[in-house]
């Protein structure tokens, strides 16, 4: 077999090139990144005739002068790799802008395949359209597809076939005529670059480009040696064309191209009814209507969040059910040692603390994946913009936002959905300040402490708070590190089409999986890390015998049950000798019964005592424990950088514990309290002790603005670095939140606290 | 991490202002439809109109405004587009056909 082609797949934005994509390879894929980018990169293979080809899914373009990464990616690849072949999918409803990009591609010169996409959707609209004449027209082979069904898929293939049989095709290959004033000027330039030294290997693209001030054809002509000439030459001609046409030489390039669709047009597709039915604009004389667009959409999003978390909730029990159960077996199989709690505690329980999320993720997902196969998507941004315009964001950058108030994870992920990748930047970093759901059951401890009348008002107030922070940080990002690049908002609104249920199980499958990458790497060691703190040193020295005491509480309570013992046997003797002329035998008399209860009663009681006794020194030990472990010390070392907010070494080490998962601030306080780690919301002991600590109201609520604005996660940490591809933007997370965190708690503690206010 | 996004800004290239005064694509009402006369802005806008088939002497439709009255839906070449209107602002049309 020979060696595999590359086939690469171009073309506008939703014409189906992922469709067809996944029609020709299959299940035969690969999703990955572009290198330097993250921009997803599809890959896939299929065998035809016995010969391999190898097909790229490119993103969408709109033409090639590239302004965005993901187009620019598209056009290095058809220019600088040279693919074997090029398919270009063209949207058949909508042909008119979609042939735009063709007249680019058949220029560049390359065996070129043009799927007319969406026949169905063409037809519909009443187009006949001749495949045969508009081959010809534009040079190269047309076939007509329904993408969704796979129809045409097969003749596809054979023409990808054929065009590399057959050399001669490029005999048929076509130029793109201009208008004489245009084409004079192109002419002067290809002489100049057939001249020199090593010239490109189409003239003819390159001149056309250099007309259109291409800024990055330059860098196609590294090679070409006398790059003074043609610079002069370029700037003569584009002043000539401008001279004639009064506007710039590149508008003057693409009227002419229209133009040129346009001819073909004419000749080859006809249009049977008048004026077909636009059922798309009926939908949305509903979906974005003036008054009910806002509610329906409030209606979505509410949805979305309902079927994201409560449906969620099912499955997230099941998991958190099995992996305690997973990690109570193994405890209770294997015999105790480094490795087993390393395995058991350190990577078991930390990556299923994080697996739990794994339904809510994939069930956003596919929600996502249901509303931009439907169209909705584009509707929410055009709904939206006007709101998140004033961030300097696209409208669809509402969507992550308000997932991040049930979990940053997803939410961080779900960024996805916007094109560009500084508003994918943008909106990954001012994410993790809306509130997520782990946050809520500190906010209830804390402020149920020290806030019991006003607690739901406190909680209100933080998450308002988040949002302030996030259009706060907003604002600020786009006016300094990420500064004016927000692009003209140009927004294609697709047709309503029914989402394809393969498909939206394949796009939410693609989006998942990245997830569980992740889980099995950074998040991974994170929770090998976390585990090493709260395990080293292995002995710690204690300040009490706390065994002794277990011992000597146990004693007691043998001693004071072998005294109820007694006491209920003498009772029992006495009976029985008042029993003894009695004509039934004491153990059935009622004064017998009597004495059992209360014998069984006493019992019961000390048993509890007993209990709650020995967990009491249980805890006090836990709590002495931890804070002789690495990870009480760390506490204690950031002591002082938390001291002028108030805080202790204590809530040192509940904010660092919090950075693995924020819901276990909760635990950690019942573990330094001593009154144990159960993290429920109405743990009474550690609201108690939270009280009776040195914190004080004003504290409590610097507290808690602190822990709604650092870093929600380790989860999140590992999103955030997956979603901007790089450890500088994911450390400036961390860092900025970090940094505005203190900065509002300690603003909080000085001014309270010079005020007298809520000491 | 910051620079490579700041070599990509379209801020250095040039600005085409409006030469003609008087209907700007962001003046008509639902319904009308109009004639393009100049496309003004920065160049990346210019030619980000033109690639999505939005050129002079093209006829555009407005179909609506968003509920909160910003961005506008249009009509151009069979498609939906959807523009802000401080962009629309700087397309100067001609109104060919009221809205009755
Ligand atoms: N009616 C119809 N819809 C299609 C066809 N091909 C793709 N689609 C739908 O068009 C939408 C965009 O397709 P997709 O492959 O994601 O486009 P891409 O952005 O070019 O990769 C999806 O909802 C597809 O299900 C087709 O031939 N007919
Ligand atoms: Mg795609």
């Amino acid at each position: 077999m020979s060696r595999a082609l590359t086939v690469a797949v171009a073309g506008n934005p939703n014409c189906g090139k992922t469709t067809i994509f996944n029609a020709l390879t299959g299940t035969r894929q690969h999703v990955g990144n572009w290198p330097g980018v993250t921009v997803e990169r599809k890959e896939g293979r299929f065998v035809h005739n016995e010969q391999t080809y190898k097909v790229i899914d490119l993103p969408g373009t709109y033409s090639l002068s590239t302004y965005s990464v993901e187009e620019l990616v598209a056009r290095d690849f058809i220019v600088q790799d040279e693919p074997d072949i090029i398919v270009n999918v063209v949207d058949a409803s909508n042909l008119e802008r979609n042939l735009f990009l063709t007249t680019q591609l058949i220029e560049i010169g390359r065996p070129l395949v043009i799927v007319l996409n969406m026949m169905d959707m063409a037809r519909e609209k009443g187009l006949k359209i001749d495949t045969e004449t508009l081959g010809v027209l534009l040079g190269a082979p047309v076939v007509p597809i329904v993408g969704r069904t796979g129809e045409g898929i097969d003749v596809l293939k054979d023409k990808i076939h054929r065009i590399q049989a057959h050399t001669s095709q490029k005999a048929r290959h076509i130029d793109i005529q201009y208008h004489r004033d245009i084409e004079v000027q192109i002419e002067k330039i290809s002489a100049v670059l057939a001249q020199g030294e090593s010239p490109p290997v189409n003239v003819r693209w390159v001149a056309v480009k250099l007309l259109e001030k291409d800024d990055r054809i330059w860098e196609y002509l590294d090679g070409f040696a006398d790059k003074e000439k043609l610079r002069q030459t370029t700037t003569e001609a584009i002043e000539q064309i401008e001279k004639i046409y009064q506007d710039t030489s590149r508008a003057a390039i693409s009227h002419a191209r229209y133009g040129f669709v346009r001819g073909a047009m004419q000749e080859c597709v006809r249009s049977s009814t008048a004026e077909p039915i636009d059922y798309s604009r009926k939908i949305d004389k509903v979906l974005t209507h003036r008054v009910l667009g806002l509610p329906i959409f409030a209606l979505f999003m509410w949805l979305m969040f309902v079927l994201t978390f409560d449906l969620g909730a099912y499955p997230m029990d099941w998991i958190d059910a099995g992996i305690s159960w997973l990690v109570n077996t193994l405890h209770a199989l294997v015999p105790d040692s480094m490795l087993s709690s390393l395995v058991v505690d350190g990577m078991i329980g930390g990556v299923g603390a994080i697996a739990v999320f794994l339904p809510n993720i994939f069930i956003l997902f596919f929600v996502i994946a249901i509303l931009e196969d439907s169209g909705y998507m584009a509707r929410m941004a055009f709904i939206m913009d006007r709101v998140m315009h004033t961030l300097g964001l696209h409208g669809k950058a509402f969507i992550p936002l308000v997932m991040g108030f049930g979990c940053n994870v997803p939410a961080i992920m779900g960024t996805r959905i916007l094109e560009s990748r500084r508003d994918r930047i943008l909106t990954t970093l001012i994410n993790p300040f809306m509130s997520c759901s782990a946050r809520l059951p500190v906010y209830i401890l804390v402020a149920g402490a020290f806030f019991p009348e006003n607690a739901g008002t406190v909680i209100f107030a933080m998450y308002v708070l988040g949002v302030v922070a996030a259009i706060f940080s907003g604002k600020l990002f786009s006016k300094t590190v990420l500064r004016g690049m927000s692009k003209p908002f140009v927004l294609e609104l697709p047709p309503y089409q029914k989402p394809k249920l393969s498909s939206l199980l394949l796009h939410t499958w693609e989006r998942g999986q990245v997830f569980i990458r992740k889980m099995g790497t950074v998040i991974l060691v994170g929770s090998i890390i976390v585990w090493a703190l709260g395990y080293f040193p292995r002995e710690v020295e204690l300040s009490q015998n706390y065994e002794a005491q277990s011992a000597r509480i146990t004693q007691e309570w043998e001693a004071q049950e072998t005294e109820i013992e007694h006491a209920f046997d003498a009772s029992v003797a006495l009976g029985e000798e008042q029993y003894v002329s009695a004509m039934v035998p004491f153990e059935s008399s009622g004064h017998y019964k009597e004495l059992v209860t209360q014998r069984d009663s006493l019992k019961q009681q000390i048993a509890a005592n007993y209990q709650e006794a020995l967990q009491k020194v249980d805890f006090t030990r836990q709590a002495e424990t931890m804070s002789q472990k690495w990870i009480g010390r760390l506490g204690k070392l950031i002591e002082p950088l938390v001291a002028p907010l108030g805080f202790t070494w204590r809530e040192g080490v509940a904010l660092v514990t919090g950075f693995v998962a924020k819901e276990i601030v909760v635990s950690t306080y019942g573990v330094l309290f001593g009154v144990g780690s159960d993290a429920s919301e109405e743990n009474a002991g550690i609201l108690t002790s939270l009280r009776n600590s040195d914190m004080t109201p004003l504290i409590g609520l610097a507290f808690l603005v602190f822990v709604l604005l650092y870093t929600p996660c380790l989860a999140t940490m590992a999103a955030i670095r997956r979603e901007t591809g790089s450890w500088g933007w994911t450390t400036f997370s961390v860092v900025y939140s970090l940094l505005l965190a203190w900065l509002l708690a300690f603003g909080i503690y000085k001014i309270g606290s010079a005020l007298e206010w809520l000491t | 991490m910051f620079s490579r996004f700041r070599n990509r800004m379209g801020n250095s290239a040039p600005r085409h202002q409006l030469t003609r005064e008087g209907v700007r694509l962001c003046d008509l009402h639902p319904g009308e439809k109009a004639r393009v006369l100049e496309i003004g802005g920065s160049e990346q806008f210019r030619i980000r109109l033109m690639e999505m088939g939005l050129l002079t002497n093209d006829i555009v439709e407005v179909d609506k405004y968003a509920p909160l009255m910003d961005p506008m839906e249009l009509i151009v070449k069979g498609y939906h587009l959807s523009l802000r209107r401080m962009d629309a602002e700087k397309i100067a049309v001609e109104l060919i056909e009221r809205n009755e």
